[in-house]
């Protein structure tokens, strides 16, 4: 039997949990928002210099393909923010029952959907 | 290595003669200190991510004078420096720890860590450059 190195084993070695699930979304957001901190500080370079880049920066982000992105943004920071608190509880050796994992987790992705659904409102509506 | 017991290899891992000789971090060599930083800045980044989130989403729609009048504040340009700092750092350990487990040869990972090192520390000094020449050109 191949056996496969360690991270590839979700789909077809391991049955679906939601705690894996939320550990690898943990990494993936990060990794998005690690590229997205690029595109944070292209704002930020954009605003310093003005004129026409900031022009061109803030059609952009104005667009739908960068309103999507902040949307997505948005979501990945806070997943990856409540999620975070949820490591660093177990990191003071908390929470580590299976049955405490699973709730942390549900609260983790409810607090996301919350937080994310209560921000755009914010930022459409207000 | 002074000659002790032999070991034998099932129990291994549970003898304490085998943690008790593990000096320092073990065969892990370092590592202490990315994970001190990596929980520091996660600490550092729940007020300033919460405060940097709110701001550009606020901002999003808002024109330039109103965005360069917010970053112009002393408050907010240390606050933006600072979560710059913390989330960039947080974000180079992070993407480290995805390295070390995806690649696997020795050439090819340190190759990698550099290049993420390489942006990481261009984009900490290109952020800090535009929030300084705000801030000081006002």
């Amino acid at each position: 039997m191949e056996r496969p190195l360690s991270p590839f084993m979700f789909p077809s070695w391991y049955r679906f949990q939601i705690t894996s699930a939320l550990s690898i979304l943990h990494r993936l957001t990060g990794i998005a928002l690690a590229v997205g901190s690029i595109l944070l500080a292209w704002w930020l370079i954009s605003l310093a210099a003005g004129g026409e880049l900031f022009a061109a920066t803030h059609a952009f982000i104005a667009s739908r393909i960068g309103m999507l992105l902040l949307f997505g943004w948005s979501i990945a920071f806070f997943y990856h923010l409540c999620n975070g608190i949820r490591h660093l509880v177990w990191d003071m050796g908390r929470g580590f029952e299976l049955r405490h994992a699973y709730r942390s987790g549900y609260a983790v992705l409810g607090a996301t959907v919350v937080l994310t659904v209560l921000t755009w409102i914010y930022v459409l509506f207000a | 290595m002074a000659k002790s017991q032999p070991l034998s290899n099932s129990t291994a891992l549970r003898d304490e003669t085998v943690l008790r000789r593990v000096r320092q971090l073990g065969s892990a060599h370092d590592g202490l200190r990315e994970w001190r930083l990596q929980r520091l800045t996660a600490l550092a980044l729940i007020p300033l991510g919460l405060y940097f989130a709110s701001s550009i989403l606020w901002l999003a729609k808002s024109d330039q004078t109103t965005a360069v009048a917010w970053l112009s504040s002393p408050v907010t340009a240390l606050l933006v420096i600072l979560f710059m700092l913390a989330g960039l750092g947080h974000a180079l350990v992070g993407l480290r720890a995805v390295l070390l487990d995806y690649v696997h040869t020795r050439a090819r990972l340190v190759a990698a860590s550099l290049l993420v090192r390489a942006v990481v520390v261009i984009v900490a000094g290109d952020s800090i450059l535009a929030v300084l020449k705000l801030f000081l050109g006002r």
